[in-house]
C-alpha cells in the first residue's frame, strides 16, 4: 500500500504542471495518478471520484484550496484552480460511470444494524434514498471501505474538518454502529 | 428545521440487488422540458381572493389566502365517500419524495417533483399537457431532501422557487420559462423548498437554509419581472430580545442568561449568521393588507452557546405589512430555542373567541411542541394553546454531549405539513409525530455554508414510534377526537363541506374521515408513502380528491412517483 502511495505522490509531482493546461483533458489528467485511469483508486484509501455529485467534487476542491479541507496531495492541486476549472472538473468527473470495486454485500445482520443507525442520525435526509447522494452531498453507495472508514474515523475527530455537522452526527453514532455502516454502503 | 430518518429496511436491503448506474437512473431520472399547450385561461386577483368560496378550482396552497384548507364542495360526503375510487394516476419521471400541494385552474392540474420539476396535468384525464425539468445548478444544499411542495399562478404565469434558490415565472399554458431570479447563494446554505405565494403582483418566498448559518428572510418579488420589492429579515439587527425564560405555555427552558450575557458582551449579537429560515407559505389577510408566517430555528440548531439572546424572531409568529414588507408584530414560542422544535407548519387566518369569549380575527399556528397556538391577529398575542397532541416528557431538558432523552423528538408533534379546519365546527386538524429522542450538543465555529447543528438528534431504536390525527376545537384548546396512526405522520390534511378529512401516511394509505368524530370512512393503498397535502376540485360536474403518493425522505418513507386523482361513478 504505501509503494503505491508513494508512486502516487510522485505522479502527481510530475503531472501537477498540467493542471494548467487549456482543455478539461489536460487539467484532469493529473488526477488518474492517485483516483485510477478507469476510476478505480490506485489505493482503497482514496476515494471514488468517477460518477460522484458535481457540487459535492467541486466544494472539496474549494476546500482543499481554502485550506479546511486539508490533505499534502490535494491541496497543492486544488490550489493552481479558479472556481470554474473547479466547477468543470467536477462536472467532468461526475459524468463518468461510477466503477464497481467488487466488494461483498454486507450480511443481513450487518445491514439491519447500519439501516438503524443511519435511521436514528437520519442520513437519508441528505444522502437520499439508497445512498446516491445529490448536488454538494457525496454518493456513499459502493464507495470504498477502507476511504469509508477513515473518512468516518476523521469525521469523529475532527481531523476532517470541512464538516463540523457530518462530525456532530458521526460522534453521537457508537463505533460499533458506524462500522456496520462502512460494510454496508461499501456492499451497495 | 432538520428531521431524523425512520428505517425502511426491507427496501433498502434490497437494493443491493442492483447495480450502480441503475439505481442513480431510478431516483433521479434527468429529462428534457417538453412545452406544451394547455387550454387554461388567465386567474384573476379576484379568483384568488374568492377562492375560500370556490369549488372548482384548488387555487392556493393551502386552499385560500387565510390557509384554511377547508373545501367547500361536498359531492364527495360521508354517505358516499365509500364509493370513492380512483380516476386516474399520473407518473411523474422523478421517484422521490412527493410533497407538493396540486393546484387546480380550470381543468388544468399543476404539481411539481423533488428536484423542482413542474407537471401541467388535464385534471379530468391525468394526461400529461407539459412538463418543466429544471436544470438543476451544481450546487445545492439542503437539510431535508431535495424537496418541492408546489407552484401559484396569476395571470397566465405559473411561479416556482426552486431547489437552488431561484425564483421563476413560466408561461401557464406552455412551461416555458418567462423569467428568472436568483434569490440566494447556495453556496452559502439558501435553497428553496416552499411554494411562492403570489397576491397583488408580488410573489412572495421565504428561504430555507436554518441549519447552515443564513440569515433568513421573507421577499416580496413583482410578479412581472421578478425584480425585489421588499425584503424582510427573519433575524433583526438586534436579536436579543427579553431575555425570556419561559416558553409560550409557561416551562422553563433553563436558560443560563448569565452566561448568554457574558457571552454577548463578548462577541456581539449573533444576527448574521442565525438561521431563522421560512418553510411555508405566509397566510394573507386581505382586510388589513398584512401576512403572517411562521420563522424557523436558529442556527446552530443544538448548540446555543455562541448566540446569545432570544434569537429573535426564530420559532416565532411573525406579521408584516403586505406592501412594504414592514414589522407589524411578532409572537416567540421558544426563546433561545437548542431542541430544533421550531415553527414550519403554516399559519391559519380564522374567527376565534378571545379570553372573554369575544369572537376576533384569529391567527392558529401548529407546533412541533404538539400544541395548536392560538393569537390575536391583532397583536400577535397568544390568546391560548391547546392540549398537547403528543406525549412531552422531560421538558425542556438541555441537550448534553451524551443525550438527553426529551419528548417530542426534533420532527414534533407537527412538522411541516399544515393543518387544517373546519370553522362551522370551531375545529382544527393536525397530523403528529411521535419520535423519541435522545438531544445532544457539540459546539463548533460557523462553518461557511456547511451544516451546522451544534450537535445530533437521534431517534432511540428501542423506543415504539407512532404518530396520529387530532381534531382540537381551538375555542377552548381541548382535543375532540384523535385517530392514532402506527407510523409518524407527515404531509398533510384537508377538510371538506362535505363533512370529511383526507389524509394519507408513510405505509401508504389514503383515507377519509368523518370529521366531526374521526371514524374512518373509506382507504386505499397508493403502494408509496402518502405523506403530501391533499387537493380537491371539480371538472366535468364531479368532485375530485387528489395527492401525492412519493413517500418522504426525511423519516424514509417508500419512494413513490404518483399523482393520484380519486373520484365517485
Amino acid at each position: 500500500m504505501l509503494g503505491k502511495q508513494m508512486m502516487c505522490g510522485a505522479a502527481l509531482l510530475l503531472m501537477a504542471g498540467q493542471a494548467r493546461a487549456e482543455t478539461i483533458e489536460d487539467k484532469v489528467a493529473v488526477c488518474a495518478g492517485c483516483h485510477g485511469e478507469a476510476g478505480k483508486p490506485i489505493d482503497k484509501t482514496i476515494p471514488t471520484i468517477w460518477g460522484q455529485q458535481a457540487g459535492y467534487l467541486y466544494i472539496q476542491l474549494r476546500d482543499f484550496k481554502r485550506g479546511d479541507r486539508k490533505s499534502e496531495i490535494m491541496q497543492p492541486i486544488a490550489t493552481q484552480f479558479e472556481r470554474d476549472d473547479m466547477l468543470a472538473i467536477a462536472e467532468y468527473f461526475s459524468q463518468k460511470p461510477w466503477p464497481d470495486l467488487g466488494q461483498p454485500r454486507a450480511p443481513k445482520d450487518v445491514a439491519a444494524k447500519a439501516l438503524s443507525a443511519s435511521a436514528s442520525v437520519g442520513c437519508p435526509a441528505c444522502h437520499l434514498d439508497r445512498f446516491q447522494g445529490d448536488g454538494t452531498v457525496p454518493r456513499l453507495a459502493g464507495m470504498g471501505r477502507d476511504y469509508l472508514a477513515k473518512t468516518i474515523a476523521d469525521f469523529r475527530t475532527r481531523a476532517r474538518g470541512n464538516n463540523p455537522g457530518m462530525s456532530d452526527l458521526m460522534i453521537a453514532t457508537s463505533p460499533d454502529d458506524l462500522a456496520a455502516l462502512v460494510e454496508y454502503l461499501a456492499g451497495l | 428545521m432538520y428531521v431524523k430518518g425512520l428505517a425502511a429496511f426491507a427496501a433498502a436491503v434490497g437494493v443491493g440487488l442492483l447495480s450502480g448506474a441503475a439505481i442513480a437512473q431510478e431516483v433521479k431520472q434527468e429529462k428534457q422540458s417538453v412545452l406544451g399547450n394547455a387550454n387554461v385561461p388567465p386567474v384573476t386577483q379576484e379568483q384568488l381572493n374568492a377562492a375560500d368560496k370556490n369549488a372548482k378550482d384548488f387555487l392556493l396552497t393551502n386552499g385560500n389566502y387565510a390557509q384554511t384548507r377547508f373545501y367547500p364542495g361536498k359531492q364527495i360526503s360521508r354517505d358516499n365517500v365509500k364509493n370513492l375510487h380512483v380516476a386516474w394516476i399520473f407518473q411523474t419521471d422523478v421517484k422521490e419524495s412527493l410533497e407538493t400541494s396540486p393546484i387546480v385552474v380550470d381543468g388544468v392540474m399543476y404539481v411539481t417533483t423533488s428536484f423542482s420539476h413542474v407537471y401541467a396535468l388535464d385534471a379530468k384525464t391525468g394526461q400529461q399537457l407539459w412538463h418543466y425539468a429544471h436544470k438543476m445548478g451544481p450546487i445545492t444544499v439542503y437539510c431535508c431532501g431535495p424537496n418541492n411542495r408546489g407552484v401559484q399562478v396569476l395571470g397566465d404565469r405559473v411561479y416556482l422557487a426552486t431547489l437552488d434558490s431561484k425564483l421563476m415565472a413560466l408561461n401557464a399554458k406552455t412551461g416555458e420559462v418567462v423569467w428568472t431570479t436568483n434569490i440566494a447563494d447556495p453556496e452559502l446554505g439558501y435553497s428553496e423548498t416552499m411554494a411562492p405565494t403570489v397576491v397583488k403582483d408580488k410573489v412572495l418566498i421565504g428561504t430555507n437554509g436554518g441549519e447552515y448559518g443564513i440569515r433568513g428572510f421573507v421577499r416580496a418579488y413583482d410578479a412581472k419581472t421578478g425584480k425585489q420589492l421588499w425584503n424582510f429579515n427573519t433575524i433583526p439587527e438586534n436579536s436579543v430580545g427579553v431575555w425570556a425564560t419561559k416558553d409560550a405555555t409557561g416551562r422553563d427552558m433553563h436558560r443560563n442568561i448569565q452566561a448568554e450575557k457574558d457571552m454577548l458582551a463578548k462577541i456581539g449579537d449573533p444576527y448574521a449568521k442565525l438561521g431563522g429560515g421560512v418553510w411555508q407559505n405566509p397566510s394573507v389577510d386581505l382586510a388589513t393588507n398584512r401576512i403572517y408566517f411562521v420563522v424557523g430555528n436558529p442556527s446552530p440548531d443544538l448548540d446555543g452557546s455562541n448566540r446569545p439572546g432570544d434569537n429573535l424572531y426564530t420559532n416565532s409568529l411573525v406579521s408584516l405589512d403586505l406592501d412594504t414588507g414592514k414589522y407589524v408584530c411578532h409572537f416567540q414560542y421558544i426563546a433561545h430555542d437548542v431542541w430544533d422544535l421550531d415553527a414550519v407548519s403554516p399559519t391559519v387566518l380564522v374567527d376565534v373567541k378571545d379570553k372573554g369569549g369575544k369572537t376576533i380575527p384569529g391567527v392558529i399556528h401548529a407546533g412541533k411542541t404538539g400544541h395548536i397556538y392560538v393569537h390575536d391577529r391583532k397583536d400577535c398575542s397568544l390568546i391560548r394553546f391547546s392540549e398537547a397532541m403528543v406525549p412531552q416528557e422531560n421538558m425542556w431538558v438541555l441537550p448534553t454531549k451524551e443525550g438527553a432523552r426529551m419528548l417530542p423528538g426534533a420532527n414534533g408533534g407537527v412538522e411541516w405539513s399544515p393543518i387544517a379546519t373546519d370553522p362551522g365546527q370551531e375545529l382544527a386538524y393536525a397530523i403528529n409525530l411521535h419520535q423519541p429522542m435522545t438531544y445532544h450538543v457539540e459546539s463548533t465555529a460557523y462553518p461557511n455554508g456547511k451544516l451546522w447543528l451544534g450537535g445530533a438528534f437521534k431517534v432511540i431504536p428501542s423506543e415504539k414510534q407512532s404518530g396520529n390525527i387530532t381534531a382540537v376545537n381551538y375555542n377552548t384548546g381541548k382535543i375532540k377526537w384523535q385517530v392514532k396512526t402506527p407510523e409518524p405522520m407527515i404531509g398533510g390534511i384537508l377538510a371538506t363541506a362535505g363533512g370529511l378529512v383526507f389524509t394519507g401516511e408513510g405505509n401508504g394509505k389514503f383515507a377519509a374521515y368523518n370529521s366531526s368524530s374521526g371514524k374512518e370512512l373509506w382507504s386505499f393503498r397508493a403502494g408509496a408513502g402518502v405523506n403530501a397535502p391533499p387537493s380537491s376540485y371539480m371538472v366535468g360536474g364531479k368532485q375530485y380528491v387528489v395527492v401525492g403518493a412519493g413517500g418522504n425522505v426525511q423519516l424514509d418513507f417508500k419512494r413513490g412517483n404518483n399523482i393520484i386523482a380519486f373520484t365517485l361513478d
